[in-house]
């Protein structure tokens, strides 16, 4: 793996320490830059996982029609399902496609010319999967025009989920419940005191649903404590529901898909497997389908959803989208690009063996042997400052316990085995990078700086430099200092070379102190304010190869 | 930080707008293709300019945007369908700061800014690709897909994996520019 840096989010634990970067549940605490958001309010780094997220839209991923929140809304209440694209946008039921809207074989003349048909084509039109070939006419579901198609093929879908078993059980079971609920209704606003007073949670439904259970399911009644105290004064209640009939007896069921007869038969004919429809094809439906592939039908598209972000303890906002939905601006993004030093690692010596390797197409197990124990490595660190400000950076590697933190006797041993088998050696005085300028400033000479950069005098130049030292500022140009590292190897390390960057930077502030800060320092009045902002970040440089192996692979170069 | 990538300045031909096109890259209808400066076209790449709507005179066929890299191996062809009867083809549009992996084949109706497409992909006919999203290596992208902005698609058939951060305008920008930077004629 290529050399990274990630930046720490202290969102899910209380301490400001960043866990140890050999901890498997350190990774969920590291976030690329570009993930994370800022807070300008907290002065304070956010990620996904601590933000809170509301929609600002919904939208549909296909035609990309945006589907107003209030409509959405508005379904939510009616009996259509809300969050479904309502225009021509059908997945497949078996690979979950897009379906496209096909016309049928125009006819053919007697010289097996086919006649020049309408402009759309020949109806029936049907729904078809350009990845799989299923098409909706296996199910019947066909189209006399190819536009406006939800409406007629939701109807028909509507059709079909009305006239399954599940479904007309359930009209029924409300059917019978309905005169019993209004009139419960009735009683308990005509006394509110004694379901109000009464210990149990006990209205005449719940009484009238347990006492049915008990008289249905023998042995039940011993076990529900509610039957046994207000058994007497639901008495009454349970005489009045009449016993419920169901509409058809489960073990004669005739629709497929419920476990009855007819399933077992399919599954006793069954030729191949590929004939049972798969539980990802089935379960999206909320009453149960067919268990045939040849009976299910073309799903409904899921709208996706625009989403504005907030901080989570200030509320401000972090992320607007703007109204369009596939516009990729927004109206308010504060991103943590924009406000922290971005910075990304390279070990050139690992880089330069890497690019021979590359050159003698060697295999990729030599990839792995590129850091070996034992050695001592120089790597370099980029920042480049983003803000309209210089500033002054202090790195520090973080140690991977607090010097105070509580240690028992038996942890010793394993504590000396869990400290990292390597040292690292930072720049340990703080160092400046210029201003970000304009855009504009840098596209002119852009040719001129990509020269300078990858030139053959550059190239001179860097080995001069890390001739001369290893440690310490190396280059500066634009808003980017490089600074150089160095990581020693022990002997019997092996793993993953990581270790945790605190990094401090400090810039002149812009807006006033707040106004118990300047009381509380009355000398810095007239001194421009300075703060500081810190944050932690995980850099990792590669694997370690024991020695052993990287012997033998070396020999094998 | 990334060393650069060295080409041998005999393979390739550097336009007045900074477009590096390799003399190993099939380029059929040079003139019904335009790139907008700066795009790398790799070796191995068939770039299908020829196949162009029926009817006499020059039309656009490919259009590539700036920043683009068209790497080894892949093959960009107009998509095709009959309509009313007539066979016809479709010209491609490819935005502005778009790569696409080696060995991809590519079939698109249109293809948004700042569109990351990974190695081994076939973009099927009739695709819209919309700002910003991602194709992951190994993606099969059936015909008349639509790819909306911000999201990340991979499988086969490709589906929607996962949205992508707000960010990724700016680091697609810099990434791709970077590219650009780093490709760079081998000195002799």
């Amino acid at each position: 793996m290529a050399p990274n840096v990630s930046y720490h989010c202290p969102c899910l634990s209380d301490s400001t320490v960043p866990p140890p970067p050999h901890h498997l549940s350190s990774s969920s605490s590291f976030h690329p830059l570009h993930e994370l958001f800022f807070c300008e309010e907290c002065d304070a780094i956010r990620c996904n996982t601590c933000v809170s997220v509301e929609v600002s839209g919904y939208y549909c991923p296909n035609c990309l029609f945006e589907v107003p929140s209030a409509s959405v809304r508005a379904e939510k209440n009616r009996r259509v399902l809300p969050y479904l694209c309502a225009r021509n946008c059908f997945l497949c039921p078996c690979c979950r496609n897009t379906l496209s809207v096909v016309p049928s074989d125009p006819p053919e003349t007697d010289d097996g010319r086919t006649l020049p048909v309408s402009a759309v084509g020949e109806p029936p039109f049907f729904l078809y999967c350009n990845y799989c070939r299923w098409d909706s006419a296996e199910v019947d579901i066909t189209f006399e025009k190819p536009t406006g198609l939800a409406g007629t093929c939701t109807a028909q879908l509507q059709k079909f989920e009305d006239s399954a078993p599940d479904s007309l059980e359930f009209e029924r079971l409300k059917e019978h419940f309905e005169p019993f609920l209004l009139r419960a209704g009735a009683t308990s606003s005509l006394n509110p005191t004694t379901s109000a007073h009464s210990h149990h949670h006990v209205n005449p439904v719940t009484a009238a649903a347990s006492s049915a259970l008990a008289r249905d399911i023998p042995g039940v009644a011993k076990y529900t404590p509610a039957q046994s105290t207000s058994g007497r004064r639901s008495k009454g209640a349970r005489d009045e529901m009449p016993e419920y009939k169901a509409r058809v007896d489960a073990s004669s069921s005739k629709g497929a898909g419920l476990g009855g007869e007819p399933d077992v038969e399919f599954m006793r004919r069954l030729e191949t497997v590929s004939e049972v429809a798969s539980l990802e094809q089935r379960w999206s439906s909320s009453w149960a389908v067919s268990l045939r592939l040849s009976d299910i039908k073309p799903l409904r598209m899921p709208l996706h959803s625009r989403k504005s972000k907030r901080c989570p303890s200030c509320r401000h906002i972090l992320i607007k989208p703007e109204q369009k939905a596939q516009s990729v601006r927004y109206k308010i993004k504060l991103v943590a690009a924009n406000y922290i030093p971005a910075i990304t690692v390279s070990m050139p010596a690992v880089a330069e063996r890497r690019a021979t390797l590359n050159g003698q197409a060697t295999a990729s197990a030599a990839e792995a042997s590129l850091i070996q124990a034992g050695r001592s490595y120089p790597f370099h660190l980029a920042l480049t400052n983003p803000l309209y400000d210089p500033v002054q950076v202090r790195l520090q590697v973080q140690r991977q316990l607090p010097a105070g933190a509580p240690r028992g006797a038996d942890d010793e041993g394993t504590e000396k085995a869990r400290r990292p088998p390597f040292a690292v050696t930072l720049p340990n005085t703080a160092f400046p990078i210029a201003a970000f300028a304009e855009a504009w400033e840098y596209e002119d000479d852009e040719d001129m700086l990509d020269d300078d950069e990858f030139g053959p005098e550059r190239g001179a130049r860097e080995k001069d430099a890390r001739k001369n030292k290893t440690v310490g500022v190396l280059e500066r140009r634009a808003n980017v200092t490089i600074v150089g590292g160095e990581v020693l190897i022990g002997k019997d390390a092996r793993g993953e070379l990581k270790f945790n960057m605190l990094v401090s930077y400090t810039y002149r502030s812009d807006d006033p102190l707040a106004e118990d800060d300047v009381k509380a320092t009355p000398s810095r009045r007239n001194v421009p304010e300075m703060k500081t902002f810190s944050f932690c970040t995980i850099v990792s440089l590669g694997t370690i190869v024991p020695r052993e192996e990287s012997r033998s692979v070396n020999v094998d170069l | 930080m990334d060393p650069p990538i060295y080409y041998s300045t005999a393979e390739f031909i550097e336009t007045d707008t900074g477009n590096k096109v390799s003399r190993r890259a099939n380029i059929s209808g040079p003139q019904n293709i335009i790139l907008g400066g700066k795009t790398i076209i790799a070796s191995g790449a068939i770039i299908r300019g020829d196949l162009k709507r029926a009817g006499p005179g020059h039309s656009v066929v490919i259009s590539l945007g700036r920043y683009c890299l068209v790497s080894e191996g892949c093959i960009v062809r107009p998509p095709y369908k009959t309509y009313r009867g007539t066979f016809n083809y479709y010209p491609v549009k490819i935005g502005d700061h778009v790569h696409i992996g080696a060995n991809t084949v590519v079939e698109a109706a249109t293809i948004g800014n700042y569109v990351e497409i990974g190695k081994n992909c076939v973009i099927g006919k009739f695709t819209i690709i919309k700002d910003c999203a991602r194709v992951a290596d190994g993606t099969v992208v059936p015909p008349n897909t639509v790819v909306p902005a911000l999201s990340s698609f991979a499988g086969s058939p490709g589906r929607f994996v996962g949205d992508l951060p707000e960010s990724t305008q700016e680091v697609v920008e810099a990434r791709t520019k970077q590219h650009y930077g780093r490709f760079q004629p081998m000195e002799r």
